[in-house]
């Protein structure tokens, strides 16, 4: 059984919680060893550029019959495993040392069989998430961790540089007890506990608009939006989507954020209307659960298990039956309960229940 | 024409009285969507498509899983989704079609053939099974017809056991008055209940100018009762 799944950018993870030996799978395109090493069937010394069909991924696992992968994640060229006792470990190109470890000058990253065991945190790794060239680690003591590049501020600590070991974020989210982290372009979000929203890194979109002016924030700050308690966000390329306690989703940035062709842009959140998503006076029940970003689409998943999508529909990827761009929410049809989906650049991943 | 149930259907029906009917054709004109429970049997078809027809064919129907069904559905679900975008003559590129989703509004407002917009399977024990339909436009026959068409798909045959109309628009089967019932004051009071929700319905839907005659209508049902 499938349990987390991740899209990066042209490529895919799958990952289970299976004691079995093999937990991660993955295709796509591996010219940066993304998807590890996948040793080729007509020549041994060879590895795979791409892979066509869901491939094992070997981990170097001290006890590959005990250890569960709980989390997969993946960035423009590099993959994150988050495991349940021997941490993260990091694959693919580590040109800004998004992979937590030493850049290595002329690496050559196509072909390789190095993946990197992540370790030293103040506690237990919960989350993985990479952006586009960075990654962010989140820990069961509510700290954020960062490493990769850095010139839009997104890794938070403070600069412009690489960093090539993941460091603690502090700025505004010091000493906060962050409940979950979301990245995918050069934009990063963070929920607290209290339901508090943070943001960092790119704003050449207005993403961060509502609280400065500079284009690229390089330590978080509260954003300070009153649209109640934020439950869940994510982060596109250009627009961010938040999910509050009630129920009810707010998108800004700029691009299509999903209320028709007329919103491009905003700095400050906005409602979309809950009946896009299927309730109304006779399904009054219907309520978002869940919100996720590709590079430029939503999606939104309702407690009945329905996906909506929305944004650009590159190469299909929406799976709406057209191919025109969608500007509201629209409904995806599914054979079975949507439990959670990954969107990528230009593909999207759904797991689904049989009813 | 289109509120009706043939002989072989139950369920709700909607009737109105006196300026009623006025309110009735109003509420056809909003082109809201109905919902039936389907009954369905694998193994046999019949030349009427309900298990009451002349048989023409019986299969063997043990392959059928529950999961092949709903991937059936979903692609009836899928095509129907096109056509329903199709004869709803929207641009979805608009401002436009976005405030008609708002509002629910993007169904087709005029003549097109059937279209279902749910259609999702409620129970499934071989050889039976249910499935709950939501659709606009069709006939209680084309329904079973759909039952026959997903034993093609699945490579067998099915029957259609029963076709029972649990909503029409605003009206479900709560509104619905059981023929115990069927005396003037649970009348009175059927209608009575009703009054907001159809109002309520028709003001959603309709372009302002309907309007007028629509408070019309209303000021003389009020005299009326």
């Amino acid at each position: 059984k499938i349990s987390s799944a991740a899209c990066g950018y042209g490529f895919t993870l799958l990952s289970s919680t299976t004691t079995d030996i093999t937990k991660v799978w993955g295709m796509g395109l591996n010219k940066d060893s993304q998807l590890g090493f996948q040793r080729s069937l007509g020549d041994r010394n060879k590895g795979y550029e791409y892979v066509l069909e869901p491939s094992p991924i070997a981990l170097p696992l001290a006890k590959p019959q005990q250890t569960r992968v709980l989390q997969v994640s993946c960035g423009r060229a590099h993959s994150l495993i988050l495991t349940d006792s021997e941490g993260v470990f990091s694959m693919g190109n580590n040109s800004y040392g998004q992979c937590g470890r030493k850049v290595i000058e002329d690496e050559t990253y196509s072909e390789s069989h190095v993946i990197h065991q992540l370790k030293e945190f103040d506690s237990r790794v919960v989350q993985v998430v990479c952006g586009q060239d960075h990654s962010l680690f989140r820990t069961k003591k509510g700290t954020v961790y960062a490493c990769g590049w850095g010139a839009d501020g997104q890794t938070g600590l403070g600069h412009y540089n690489i960093t090539s070991v993941p460091t603690k974020v502090q700025g505004d989210i010091a000493g906060v007890n962050i409940v979950q982290v979301t990245s995918y372009g050069d934009c990063c979000l963070a929920v607290s506990d209290e339901g508090d929203l943070f943001g960092w890194g790119n704003s050449e979109y207005l993403q961060l608009a509502s609280v400065t002016e500079t284009t690229q924030v390089n330590v978080p700050r509260h954003l300070p939006f009153k649209i109640g308690k934020i439950k869940e966000a994510a982060c596109g390329g250009t627009g961010n989507v938040a999910l509050t306690e009630e129920g009810n989703v707010f998108v800004w940035g700029y691009g299509i954020l999903g209320k028709g062709p007329n919103l491009i842009e905003t700095a400050v959140p906005e409602m979309i209307p809950p009946s896009l998503f299927g309730w109304s006076d006779v399904n009054p029940d219907i309520r978002v659960a869940r919100v996720r970003c590709g590079l430029s689409q939503f999606a939104a998943l309702t407690n009945r298990g329905e996906l909506f999508v929305w944004g650009k529909n590159i190469r299909g990827c929406l799976g709406i039956g057209r191919m025109e761009d969608q500007y509201f929410p629209w409904r995806v049809t599914v054979p079975g309960e949507v439990v959670d989906v990954a969107c990528g650049v230009d593909h999207m991943v759904g797991l689904v229940k049989s009813f | 024409a289109g509120h009706r149930l043939d002989t072989k259907a139950s369920g709700v029906m909607v009737l109105g009285i006196g300026h009623g009917n006025k309110l009735l054709t109003d509420l056809q004109n909003c082109h809201l969507s109905k919902v039936y429970t389907v009954g369905g049997l694998f193994g046999k078809a019949t030349d009427d498509f309900s298990d009451t027809g002349k048989l023409i064919e019986k299969t063997t129907f043990d392959h059928i899983t529950r999961e092949k069904l709903e991937r059936i559905l979903a692609v009836i679900q899928g095509t129907n989704h096109k056509a329903l975008l199709m004869y709803s003559n929207i641009d979805m590129k608009t401002q436009e079609a976005y405030e008609m989703a708002v509002k629910g509004l993007i169904r087709p407002m005029g003549k097109s053939p059937p279209i279902i917009t749910v259609i999702r399977c409620l129970q499934f024990a071989l050889p039976e099974f249910q499935l709950e339909i939501h659709c606009l436009h069709e006939t209680q026959q084309y329904l079973r017809k759909i039952v026959h068409e997903i034993g093609l798909e699945l490579k067998s045959s099915a029957v259609c056991t029963q076709v029972r109309r649990i909503r029409d628009g605003v009206f479900t089967l709560d509104d619905a008055l059981l023929r115990t019932r069927w005396n003037l004051q649970s009348i009175q009071n059927a209608i009575w209940d009703c009054q907001l929700k159809v109002k309520t319905e028709i003001e959603k839907t309709l372009a302002p100018e309907d309007k007028s005659d629509f408070h019309d209508a209303e000021m003389a049902q009020a005299a009326d009762s």
